[in-house]
């Protein structure tokens, strides 16, 4: 590349023209130029890339925009009141894509906004209630640590403590069962912790960010102090379901109703409308209800801590897999397991493996490893008193989770080991339902 | 005023154009490119659309000032469609079909391809488009077509996708189809080098011709759109959507000019006369007891009537700046825009009801004296009031003079106000789609249709009105195949010209006969299992009965297995039938008896054998 006489190296922001084959083509440069090639915003607005190698670059006008980016550093706090009679959500924000934006470097959509931003980027929520931001990371979902599901926990605790009506959480939705699952075990909440995300990112108009934000702290302000899942119902943007944290999964790559109740009907749902946003919890489930009245005595009932005490149980033993059994399984690929504190298996139909494999799970339990029996039918229970396979595992040592989901049942085992004594109360947690993972009889019309 | 200077007035005119292309799939997904009936729909959903910051971090004006109502789209989809064009699956690689057909269209026009394509997002929140942006990239730039009045330079080339087509408007927004999503376009950017309305059109059918010439248009109504881009010189820069027609072309410019020198003209007299333009004032009491049955109407439900004082306007809202528009026509769209069914003006009136005691206390309630005009909108009252303050918006405008806005061809070449224009920064990029290094090298450049037709005339001895026809039309790229396959050239170009258009005015379903059928057919008479007579009668039964293969149909229409032995019988008997005239007249009776003989054989047997054994059936008795 050739610069003119006299002319500095081109920078982004910088309006240059670039000559080459006998081609001019004048522009703003990009970030996203790399080695290879220039990226030039041309006056129509469309970018091109232009091959380096043979083309002259002249700068016409230095710094013409402002293409910086600002990122806003996980550790900040800020409020945002409209009326004081409003109650007080916490918008607590992890990343991910509900409040995203493109990435100059990777031309990659990422995370980039902090809480506060989320107000801007979602206007429809001003005067719903009274707003403290908080940003606890900014990560793509996939990134997700169960130190980061600690410190979440914590803050989320905080925030009820000083007197947050209701969490929302935004979260990226690849793993927001599994936060969403963590919380479930760890926090014991007196109010509505929400999580919610978009599927659709928010730099497009028709995101479902908007619905989904506003549907979220509608339910965070209703009387459901469960730790709650808050993303479309169905393609259409006419309100969301909410799903307990414990039984959601993402069962979608890309649709906006891609989060569905598994084994169960939702715990309520949101319908959505421009103005008009109404919160329908069932009445024919049970669900823990907040302490406290949500209306005329929230004054009086800030100032009394005790109604509205949250509790956290926030230890978390990370040394725990996940192994999926599938036909034609090496024998091998559990060897990874030895030394690990806890293992669930996702094991075929009723809760089975390859015969031959049985004996390596007895081993790891003669180890000291708790194994824990789930099924990647994921509809309905596991029982291995069926069939032989199912007998041998049990008598090498398996629990069984009963109908937990596999992703849950390895953050509650997680939670299990490093919250009890010994294995045998281990072993009780796993079959029991602390919050409502695990039911005790099966009605899937439920 | 078809005799005015345009050199003279500073005629400048640019077109854009948009073209669908005729792919097999969709610009970002496998999804056919074909067109539903909204009936055939199998799943219906809504969506709402928010305005998003552009990259550069501006909101488009256009975008925002059609964002303002919170509208709910519904979408109809098909078992055409997918997830893509539901905006809940994001898109695929660009389709390389339609990257082929945008490079050789760039080609034709001698525009430079770029080194890169990106993909950007157009953001258009009238929910034409689920995603709320239309998917659009630079493909080439800076080519260059010949008129007869001079060279026209090419901007730009752009292959973007086809918006969702618009169903109805229904109580709470707008129903779309999502058929059309997606479907590839061209969008063609000319440089303003156009001087006269002749120009733009020859420069439209220029362009027209050269993307025929790739064989990869798609053809019929809507599937062409024209934007042209006028000014004069002391007017201002208006981009006219969606003209149709492309012979509208030239008049539609004609008429702009028209009303362009007429505001210019309005504008000075308003300088002139110190016009100014008031506030909206509630007027409701001047129209209690009114007879005007529009007023009233409105009043019973509740409505008002809010008016604007237009200092020194007086004669001037209803001149008339192109045919049956005036400048009252114009402020009526604005006010139509704002939500109202539209408004009246003291020029018009008295009329429409509206008594002359009625204009006069109007007059007096708006401090208006005879120098002033005063218009009115009688609505649902906060519409009634933004509606009058729309209208008195583009009143102040026209004392300023011609207003940059975007306008909408109207089938009568005159246009209407839709939009302000449309910023430079509503492109952000397309993240979820990889930029595409094209190779032009790789593309071949197509034959431009006139170079083909001369080729047809020299290569094929085709009259020059034929080759003209079958090169200009649409099925050349068959014809080409056809003989490439050994099909008689001429014969394989009045099948497809002048056959299909008779058997078409005969009521036979042509647009039923697809390539095959006809190619079919024409396979069947070089392979000589087909008379060349009998072809009308095979298309005729393949056109109603698209199911059969061509060879079924010679079948099923009895044109098979005639040989000379059942030739000769035929000829013979109708040869006895005549006995007396071919006594008397011998070779003469030829041609008579030719056409009854073709008759008796019901186009089953081939012409000259037939005329052959009648030759000799003739000279046997003569």
């Amino acid at each position: 590349m050739e610069h003119a006489a006299g002319e500095t190296e081109p920078a982004p922001g910088d309006r240059v023209r670039v000559e080459r084959d006998g081609v001019t083509d004048e522009g703003v440069l990009m970030p996203s130029s790399d080695e290879e090639r220039l990226v030039l915003k041309l006056d129509g607005g469309y970018n091109v890339g232009v091959d380096r190698e043979p083309a002259t670059v002249e700068v016409v006008d230095a710094d013409v925009y402002d293409v910086g980016t600002t990122e806003s550093e996980p550790g900040t706090r800020s409020e945002i009141d409209f009326e004081t009679e409003l109650p007080r959500i916490a918008l607590i924000s992890t990343g991910g894509t509900i409040a995203s934006t493109v990435d100059y470097r990777t031309g990659a959509v990422t995370a980039q906004f902090d809480a506060e931003d989320v107000l801007r980027a979602v206007p429809d929520l001003a005067g719903r209630a009274n707003y403290c931001g908080r940003v606890v990371a900014n990560i793509l979902s996939e990134n997700m640590e169960p130190p980061i599901w600690q410190e979440l926990a914590d803050c989320v605790a905080e925030e009820i403590e000083r007197g947050a009506d209701g969490v929302v959480v935004m979260h990226g939705t690849d793993t927001m069962q599994y936060s969403a699952a963590a919380l479930s075990f760890v926090l014991d909440t007196p109010v509505p912790v929400v999580f919610t995300g978009s599927q659709r990112s928010a730099d497009r108009p028709s995101s479902d960010n908007v619905v989904n934000a506003v549907c979220a702290v509608e339910a965070a302000k209703s009387d459901c102090a469960e730790v709650l899942v808050c993303m479309h119902a169905d393609e259409s943007d006419d309100g969301c379901a909410l799903h307990r944290g414990t039984r959601v999964r993402k069962n979608h790559t890309s649709r906006r109703d891609a989060f569905e109740t598994v084994g169960g009907d939702p715990l309520g749902r949101v319908d959505y409308e421009p103005g008009d946003v109404t919160v329908r919890l069932r009445e024919d489930v049970t669900y823990d209800s907040r302490e406290f009245d949500l209306g005329s005595g929230i004054e009086v009932e800030r100032e009394e801590t005790t109604s509205r005490s949250v509790s956290t149980e926030p230890a978390l033993n990370p040394n725990v897999e996940l192994v999926k059994f599938t036909p034609g399984m090496d024998p091998a690929a559990l060897d990874y397991l030895d030394g690990t504190d806890g293992v669930v298996i996702e094991g075929t139909g009723l809760g089975h493996v390859h015969t031959d494999l049985i004996p390596r799970f007895a081993e790891l339990v003669d180890d000291g490893t708790t194994v824990v029996m789930t099924s990647q039918c994921l509809e309905g229970r596991v029982c291995d008193r069926v069939y032989d396979t199912g007998r041998d595992l049990l008598d090498a040592g398996v629990i069984e989770a009963g109908d937990t989901l596999p992703g849950t049942a390895k953050v509650k085992l997680m939670w299990a080991l490093a919250n009890c004594d010994d294995e045998a109360s281990v072993a009780e947690l796993m079959r029991r339902d602390l919050a409502g993972e695990l039911t005790e009889e099966s009605q899937p019309w439920r | 005023m078809t005799d005015r200077s345009y050199d003279e007035l500073g005629l400048v005119a640019g077109l854009e154009i948009h073209q669908q292309l005729d792919t097999e799939t969709k610009l970002f997904c496998e999804s056919p490119t074909e067109l539903r009936d909204p009936e055939a729909a199998t799943r219906t959903f809504t969506r709402y659309l928010h305005p998003t910051k552009s990259e550069l971090g501006e909101i488009d004006e256009a975008a925002l000032e059609e964002s303002q109502v919170d509208r709910e789209f519904e979408y109809l989809a098909y078992d055409t469609t997918c997830l893509v064009e539901e905006d809940d699956e994001p898109p695929g690689r660009v389709d390389e079909e339609a990257l082929d057909v945008s490079i050789q269209i760039a080609e034709l026009l001698d525009a430079a391809v770029v080194d890169e394509i990106q993909v950007m997002r157009k953001i258009v929140i009238d929910g034409s488009n689920t995603s709320g942006f239309q998917r659009s990239m630079l493909v080439a730039r800076g080519g260059e077509i010949q008129t007869s009045d001079g060279p026209v330079g090419i901007e730009d080339l752009m292959l973007e996708e086809e918006s969702a087509q618009k169903v109805a408007e229904t109580d709470a927004g707008v129903r779309y189809s999502l058929d059309r999503l997606g479907i590839p376009l061209v969008e063609i950017g000319t440089a303003p080098d156009i001087r006269t309305p002749t120009q733009a059109k020859e420069a439209a059918q220029r362009i027209g011709t050269l993307l025929r010439s790739t064989g990869s248009v798609r053809r019929g109504l809507g599937t062409i759109r024209q934007d042209v881009n006028v000014s004069i010189a002391d007017g201002a820069r208006v981009e006219i959507k969606g003209v149709q027609a492309l012979d509208q072309i030239d008049e539609i410019v004609e008429l702009e000019c028209d009303r362009q020198v007429a505001l210019v003209e309005i504008a000075a007299e308003l300088s002139e006369r110190g016009a100014s333009v008031g506030e909206p004032t509630d007027v409701t009491d001047v129209f209690a007891e009114t007879d005007s049955g529009v007023i009233a109407g409105a009043l019973d439900d509740g409505g008002a009537v809010s008016a604007v004082r237009l200092a020194g306007f007086d004669g001037l809202v209803g001149r008339e700046i192109q045919p049956d528009r005036r400048l009252g026509t114009e402020l009526s769209d604005h006010a139509k825009r704002a939500g109202a069914g539209g408004l009246f003006h003291t020029d018009e009136l008295p009329a429409y009801g509206v008594t002359q005691a009625e204009v006069d206390e109007l007059r007096a309630a708006v401090d208006a004296g005879p120098e002033d005009a005063v218009v009115l909108v009688a609505d649902d009252p906060s519409v009634a009031t933004d509606a009058a303050e729309a209208a008195a918006e583009r009143a102040a405008t026209a004392i300023e003079g011609v207003p940059e806005e975007t306008r909408g061809a109207n089938d009568d070449g005159t246009t209407r106000y839709l939009r302000p224009l449309p910023g430079a920064a509503r492109l952000y990029p397309e993240t979820d789609v990889p930029p595409v290094e094209p190779d032009a090298e790789e593309v071949p450049v197509p034959e431009v249709l006139d170079e083909k037709a001369e080729r047809y005339t020299r290569e094929f001895d085709l009259d020059d009105a034929l080759a003209e026809q079958v090169a200009f039309g649409r099925r050349w790229p068959l014809f080409e195949e056809l003989v490439d396959g050994g099909v008689d050239p001429t014969l394989a170009a009045t099948t497809l010209e002048s056959t299909l258009t008779e058997l078409r005015r005969d009521d036979v379903p042509v647009d039923r006969l697809d390539d095959e059928a006809i190619g079919g057919t024409l396979e069947l008479v070089a392979d000589d299992e087909l008379a060349r007579e009998g072809i009308e009668e095979t298309l005729t039964t393949l056109a109603d009965d698209p199911s059969l293969s061509p060879s079924d149909a010679v079948e099923a229409a009895g044109l098979t297995g005639v040989d000379e032995d059942e030739v000769r019988e035929a000829v013979v008997e109708v040869v006895e039938r005549n006995e007396a005239q071919v006594a008397e007249e011998g070779m003469a009776a030829f041609s008579g008896l030719m056409g009854e003989a073709m008759g008796a054989l019901r186009g089953k047997a081939d012409g000259d054998l037939v005329s052959d054994v009648l030759r000799e059936e003739i000279q046997r008795r003569a």
